[in-house]
């Protein structure tokens, strides 16, 4: 584990300053240099509020050195993509209708890491209004995958990928919809945990589709994703759909074996159609597992395509609807790609959209009843690793369309169902392009993924590898 | 469950207040096509008394092995 502050993990560098090891001035200033050469070749950032970061790192040191600890992350420096709210703060979306957006609220998961202790580092990059998963944003530019800067991090929480993957940040708010947590997650080597459906407050978070979206963590490991994630559980009464009862020690989970765990490996559609090398690391990553005591069956799912059309039309209104009035009073600010998503709901009949609702308790039942074998499955994320910024770039590449819809073909059934999903780092093409697979799990079990994942990155270090500096 | 088609599209965007040209209207058609087609063996098949609340309860519903 390193010891240069930027470097270390979130759970480390929280224990380090709350044991006076570093000071949150120490460790901010770490952040902020590390920001000052990257974001040239990365575009990360929307913001970096260094001078206010500095001044909050010296409050936090302050009360530090009189024994007021405000929590867990006493002190710890964080960005998060631009769509959490945060009174007084301009919050853009990505977008250039929102580029001057005041927000008036806090958002509750923000709120709860700030009274765990974080000050905040500045914004991340993000594609419009959290539609796209590429990483392109044509008001903003593409934001750049820390490892090979040519490729794509994935989106749509693009800073959120490239940032914690360069270790800007120590972790980052994403959201996940059709894949956006675990794309970013998946191509630029970090950990991004997909929540359950009613898990974390959505409340101050900016929507995109009600019944899909959800809030959850990108880090550099599947114990800080615990840690921001036993932080942020829970209900909230500002966020009806969230669900109640007492939170799950997260971090406890993380310390549990794989002996007895069973993983699914399904039979069909997540092993259709792989890049060779996604292949390859997919057939490496259930060796280890196995390896490291975990059983491995194979599972006949449910047609995945169903699900995933269902996914398309439910996301399609809603968003289409979220928008509207700006679609009819601002169109030309929107960017093409986003503008062309967004029409797309105006071809689903009321009727379309409501069967395609109706159905997902009856297909989530099915998924239950054909997974209930096992613990979790394994999949990858994506069937090819990340694409170039070049080659999928609509409008101006010939097969840009095709290239990106291949990019959500393996996240948006979970999104359908619900479910909870691990990113984690698995491994990296010869030509050094990370490559992550996603651990799908039962409604509410994001401690066994986390098991899963904290065991697997005990026995291998791919979660570790930091990009060199261009 | 057939797509709609671009003349369809056009109409619908025309209904909600956001026209749309012809090619874009075409265009969305292509896009949004395969949702339909990938949905089709489902559309018309729901039972009666299903309703999207039946998410929430099955989210709760504990699998055993």
């Amino acid at each position: 584990m390193s010891t240069e502050p930027a470097l270390m993990t979130l759970t480390a560098v929280a224990k380090a300053i709350a044991d006076k090891q570093l000071s949150s001035h120490e460790v901010t200033r770490a952040c902020l240099h590390r920001i000052a050469q990257w974001q040239p070749h990365l575009n990360a950032f929307m913001a970096v509020e260094a001078e206010e970061a500095l001044e909050a790192a010296d409050a936090a040191d302050a009360a530090l050195a009189k024994g007021q600890i405000s929590g867990p992350l006493h002190g710890v420096p964080l960005a998060h993509k631009d769509m959490y709210y945060e009174a007084g703060k301009v919050v853009t979306c990505g977008s250039l209708i929102r580029r001057d957006y005041v927000a008036t609220t806090t958002s509750t998961a923000l709120q709860r890491l700030k009274d765990a202790g974080t000050i905040r580092l500045g914004s991340l990059q993000m594609a419009e209004f959290a539609y796209g998963p590429t990483g392109h944003n044509s008001h903003y530019g593409p934001v750049h995958n820390p490892f090979v800067l040519d490729r794509v991090t994935g989106g749509s929480s693009s800073g959120s990928g490239s940032a914690v993957g360069a270790r800007l940040t120590f972790a980052a708010l994403g959201s996940d919809t059709g894949g956006s947590i675990r794309n970013p997650a998946n191509f630029c080597g970090v950990t991004g945990l997909k929540t359950t459906c009613g898990l974390v407050s959505r409340a101050g978070a900016m929507p995109l589709s009600q019944s899909l979206d959800t809030v959850g963590p990108l880090a550099r490991t599947a114990e800080d994703c615990a840690l921001l994630l036993g932080l942020m559980a829970g209900a909230d009464p500002e966020d009806p759909t969230t669900i109640g009862g007492p939170v799950p020690d997260y971090m406890a989970a993380t310390r549990a074996s794989l002996n007895g765990l069973r993983i699914g490996v399904p039979t069909a559609f997540y092993v259709d159609d792989l890049d060779a090398e996604v292949a390859r690391i997919l057939d490496e990553t259930i060796a280890l597992l196995k390896r490291e005591g975990a059983d491995i069956v194979k599972v006949e799912l449910p047609d995945q395509r169903q699900l995933s059309s269902a996914c398309q039309l439910v996301l399609a209104v809603e968003a289409a609807a979220f928008h509207k009035r700006w679609l009819i009073e601002r169109p030309q600010d929107y960017g093409p790609q986003v503008l062309m998503r967004l029409q797309n709901g105006l071809a689903v009949p009321g009727v379309s959209y409501l069967e395609a609702l109706r159905w997902r308790g009856a297909a989530l039942a099915a998924h239950v009843a054909a997974t209930a074998g096992v613990d979790a499955l394994i999949a990858p994320v994506a069937p090819v690793p990340a694409p170039t910024i070049a080659e999928s770039d609509v409008g101006n590449a010939p097969n840009a369309e095709s290239v990106i819809q291949r990019l959500t073909r393996f996240t948006r059934p979970v999104n359908y169902l619900g479910l909870p999903a691990l990113a984690i780092p698995c491994g990296f093409t010869a030509g050094g392009v990370p490559v992550g697979m996603q651990l799908i799990g039962r409604s509410f079990d994001e401690s066994t993924l986390l098991t899963i994942g904290a065991a697997f990155q005990r026995a291998t270090d791919f979660h570790d590898r930091v990009p060199a500096l261009p | 469950m057939s797509k709609p088609d671009a003349k369809q599209i056009k109409a619908m965007a025309d209904v909600a207040g956001m026209p749309v040209s012809a090619e874009v209207a075409e265009r969305i058609a292509n896009s949004i096509g395969p949702a339909f087609e990938g949905f089709a063996p489902i559309a018309g098949t729901l039972p009666f008394d299903l309703e999207p609340a039946t998410f929430q309860f099955a989210q709760t519903t504990k699998a055993s092995r």
